[in-house]
C-alpha cells in the first residue's frame, strides 16, 4: 500500500487570501439579501412554505363522488399493494345496492407510509391520490392515523376532490 | 377397462368414466364450471372442451364417455381458441367487478380470464343490467349480473338437499337465478351453494365483505359442531378465524357440510374466549396465569384426594380430543383413584337424531371417544348419582372439563347452578361465560384451547378416528386439557409445554434452555 504525503509548502502556509475570499462571498450575499430581498435563497419556513407541483407524491387524498360521499369501494387493493402496510380498511354493506360495498373506516398510518405511490397505482376507481401536500405535523395529542374525515374532507380540500371515474356514467355507457 | 391417452399420459379407467373424470384421475388440469363431481352433468358452460383424435369437432369433456384407445388433449391450439372465445360469451354480461367481489382470489372465472383472456371484448352491445344484492334467504345473497348460469346451485337443491328452492327464471340473456314466491333458500345446507358457485354470484351473509380471501390462511381441520366430524378448512389470519369450508372426504362428508357447522369458528375468536386464568367467586375474581393456576389447583386437589378421593368428582363433556381424555383419566382415575366420573350429555333427547344427510343431534365431536374411555376405565356412573351426591353435600371438589362451544349446551346455566352447591369448583373451558362468573362457590377458571389451536384425535359417530393438526393460536395464554392435567399432576412442563426430560439426563450446556414454566 502506498500513499502520498503532502508536505506543507510555502504557498499553503499563506491562508489569509482564502479567508478573505470566503468572507467576501459571505458579505456579498449578506448585502444582497439586505437590499434585494426577493432573490433570497432560503425560506422563512413556518411562515413561508414551498409549493411542489401537482404530480408530487405527498399526503394522500381520498376523492369523492358527485354527491360528496367517498369514492372508495373498499376493494383493499391499495392495502394489498402497500409495501409499508400502513393502510387499514374496514368494509361494510351499503344501503344502496348499486354501491354495494364501501369503507366504514379507512386509516393511513402516515408515519409508516413511505410515499411510494403504489396505492394510487393500484386503485381501480381513482379513489386515492397523492397530493402536493408534504407536511404532516401534529401537536401533542394529535394523531398520525389519518381517517376518512381527514383524508377526504380536510379543510384545504374545500369539500373534497372529485374522482374521474363515475359509476353512473359507466353504467350508462353499458360497462 | 378402456385405455386412453390424456395429454400424452396413458391411463386405464373404469367403463363409463367421462373424460373430465379421466382428466382428474390423470392429474391433468381442465377448467370446468357447470360440472361438479357430486352433481349431475349439465354441459352448459362449454369450457371443458377437449380435442379427440379422429373426431373433427371439439367435444365437452364432462358429457363424453371415454372409449377404448381415445387420444385426448386440451393443450392444442383449437382447444385454447375455443376456451378463449367460450369465455368471451360468459363475459358478455359479466360485470367484471372483481375489486368489490367477494369471490375474487378464489374465482374460477378470474383464473381462467388471467390465463386465456385479458383481451378487449368483441361485444359492441351494452351489458345486460340485472338485479344486484338479492336476498335469497337467511344465509345467501345473490348478484345476478355475476352469475354465469352454470346451474350448479339449482342442481344442488334438486339433487342433494331435495328442497328445490332455486330455479332459473326468464329466457335468453335475461335468465336469472331466483327463488319461488314466499320460499326463501332456507335449508341447513344452503352455504354449500356458495362454495360450489364458480363465480361471485352467491355470497355468504356471514362472510360478506369482512375479509379479502387473499389475506386468509387455511388450516385443515375437522368440524366440531356435531359427531359427524366433517373435514373442513378453517380460514384465519392474525385477527382470528373467519370462516369454515368443507373439504372432500368420501368416508365422512363427501363434498358438503351443514350450515350449523359453519358457525364453529365463532367460538374460537377472542371476544368470546376466556383469555386468562381466574380464581375467586362472584364479583371477586383474581386474574392469574393459566399454568400457575393449574399447578395451584392441582396441589389442592391432590391434597384433598389424600384425605378421600370419593369427595372429588369429575364431570366431562364430549368436546375434547382422545389425547386429552387419556391424560385426564390417567391423572384422576389411575393417579388419584377418583371414582365419581360423570359424562355431561348436553342434549339427551335428540342425542341420536340425524337429518339424513350429515347433521347429527349429538353436538359433540368426540362423544364416541369419551364413551370408549369411560368403558376402558370401568366408569359406570349415572348423572343422577352426581345430583344425589351434590344434594347430600358429599363432595368437596368438582372438576368440570366444560364445553368449548357454549352455544350447543342449552343446559349450561341449570348445570352450573347444580355445580355451585359444591364448595370448590374447577372450571376448564375455552369460552367465557357470565354464568360461570356468577358462581358463588370458590371457583377456578382455567382457559382451554379450542380445536384449531391443538393437535388431537377425534372419534366420530361411526368410530372413525380423525387426526387434527394445530392451525393457529388465538389465545396464547390458554392450555390444552392435556397440558392442564400434566400441570395439575405436579409435572413440570418446558417452554413448549412438553414434559421436562428426567433429571438424570445430562443436557448439553451449550444449548439454550428456557426454564420451567
Amino acid at each position: 500500500m502506498s500513499y502520498v504525503v503532502k508536505r506543507p509548502s510555502a504557498s499553503s502556509q499563506w491562508y489569509l487570501p482564502a479567508i478573505f475570499s470566503g468572507m467576501g462571498l459571505t458579505f456579498k450575499k449578506m448585502l444582497r439579501n439586505l437590499f434585494v430581498g426577493d432573490k433570497m435563497q432560503t425560506l422563512n419556513y413556518p411562515e413561508e412554505k414551498y409549493e411542489y407541483g401537482p404530480r408530487f407524491k405527498g399526503n394522500h387524498v381520498l376523492t369523492v363522488k358527485k354527491d360528496g360521499s367517498v369514492r372508495c369501494t373498499a376493494c383493499m387493493l391499495c392495502a394489498t399493494n402497500c409495501p409499508a402496510q400502513c393502510i387499514k380498511i374496514t368494509a361494510a354493506e351499503h344501503n344502496d345496492p348499486s354501491v354495494e360495498k364501501y369503507p366504514i373506516s379507512y386509516e393511513i398510518d402516515i408515519l409508516r407510509c413511505v410515499f411510494c405511490g403504489f396505492c394510487e397505482e393500484a386503485c381501480p376507481v381513482d379513489a386515492i391520490r397523492m397530493g402536493p401536500e408534504w407536511q404532516s405535523p401534529a401537536l401533542n395529542g394529535g394523531t398520525f392515523n389519518y381517517d376518512i374525515q381527514h383524508l377526504a374532507y380536510r379543510g384545504n380540500l374545500k369539500g373534497g376532490i372529485q374522482s374521474r371515474v363515475d359509476d353512473q356514467e359507466r353504467h350508462k355507457a353499458g360497462i | 377397462m378402456p385405455k386412453c391417452t390424456i395429454n400424452g399420459k396413458s391411463i386405464e379407467v373404469k367403463p363409463g368414466t367421462t373424460i373430465i373424470q379421466a382428466f382428474k384421475e390423470a392429474g391433468e388440469e381442465i377448467a370446468h364450471y357447470c360440472w361438479h363431481p357430486a352433481l349431475s352433468v349439465a354441459g352448459v358452460c362449454r369450457l371443458c372442451m377437449v380435442q379427440i383424435e379422429g373426431q373433427p369437432k371439439l367435444q365437452i369433456a364432462c358429457n363424453t364417455v371415454v372409449a377404448d384407445n381415445m387420444v385426448i388433449t386440451n393443450k392444442s391450439e383449437p382447444v385454447k381458441d375455443a376456451v378463449r372465445w367460450g369465455m368471451d360469451f360468459h363475459l358478455i354480461n359479466h360485470p367484471l367487478d372483481c375489486p368489490i367481489c367477494d369471490q375474487a382470489g378464489e374465482c374460477g372465472l378470474q383464473e381462467q380470464y388471467m390465463r386465456y383472456g385479458q383481451y378487449d371484448p368483441e361485444m359492441a352491445e351494452p351489458k345486460q343490467k340485472k338485479h344486484k344484492v338479492i336476498d335469497l334467504g337467511p344465509t345467501v345473497v345473490l348478484d345476478s349480473e355475476r352469475c354465469i348460469l352454470c346451474s350448479r346451485c339449482v342442481r344442488f337443491t334438486e339433487e342433494v338437499t331435495k328442497t328445490n328452492e332455486l330455479g332459473i327464471f326468464n329466457r335468453g340473456d335475461r335468465s336469472e337465478i331466483g327463488t319461488f314466491h314466499n320460499k326463501p333458500l332456507n335449508n341447513n345446507y344452503s352455504y354449500n351453494t356458495i362454495d360450489i358457485c364458480p363465480v361471485g354470484a352467491l355470497t355468504s351473509k356471514d362472510f360478506r365483505f369482512r375479509q379479502r380471501v387473499w389475506y386468509l390462511k387455511e388450516a385443515r381441520s375437522i368440524c366440531t359442531g356435531c359427531s359427524t366430524g366433517c373435514n373442513v378448512n378453517v380460514y384465519f389470519n392474525e385477527e382470528g378465524t373467519w370462516r369454515v369450508k368443507p373439504v372432500q372426504n368420501d368416508k365422512v362428508n363427501g363434498y358438503w357440510m351443514c350450515d350449523k357447522g359453519r358457525d364453529v369458528y365463532k367460538f374460537t375468536n377472542l371476544p368470546v374466549r376466556l383469555t386468562s386464568g381466574k380464581t375467586g367467586s362472584k364479583d371477586n375474581w383474581n386474574l392469574l396465569e393459566a399454568g400457575a393456576l393449574a399447578k395451584d389447583v392441582g396441589a389442592t386437589i391432590r391434597a384433598a384426594a389424600r384425605s378421600g378421593a370419593d369427595k372429588i368428582a369429575l364431570v366431562i363433556t364430549g368436546q375434547y380430543s382422545n389425547e386429552d381424555y387419556d391424560a385426564l383419566f390417567q391423572f384422576f382415575s389411575v393417579g388419584l383413584g377418583v371414582q365419581n366420573i360423570y359424562h355431561w350429555i348436553n342434549n339427551p333427547e335428540d342425542m341420536n337424531g340425524f337429518d339424513g344427510l350429515l347433521f347429527r343431534g349429538d353436538r359433540n365431536p368426540n362423544t364416541k371417544g369419551l364413551v370408549a374411555r369411560l368403558e376402558k376405565y370401568g366408569v359406570k356412573t349415572k348423572w343422577l348419582d352426581l345430583e344425589d351426591k351434590i344434594k347430600a353435600h358429599d363432595l368437596t371438589h368438582i372438576v368440570i372439563a366444560g364445553p368449548e362451544n357454549h352455544s350447543v349446551f342449552p343446559d349450561l346455566e341449570t348445570k352450573l347452578r347444580l355445580f355451585d352447591q359444591v364448595p370448590n369448583v374447577v372450571w376448564l373451558s375455552a369460552g367465557k361465560s357470565v354464568a360461570v362468573d356468577g358462581l358463588t362457590a370458590v371457583t377456578t377458571q382455567i382457559p382451554m384451547k379450542t380445536f384449531i389451536e391443538k393437535d388431537g384425535t377425534y372419534t366420530n359417530y361411526a368410530g372413525l378416528e380423525q387426526k387434527v393438526k394445530r392451525g393457529t393460536t388465538i389465545v396464547a395464554g390458554a392450555l390444552t386439557l392435556e397440558e392442564a392435567v400434566h400441570l395439575m399432576s405436579g409435572e413440570e412442563l418446558d417452554m413448549n409445554m412438553r414434559p421436562l426430560p428426567p433429571k438424570y439426563l445430562k443436557t448439553n450446556f451449550l444449548v439454550h434452555k428456557g426454564g420451567p414454566l
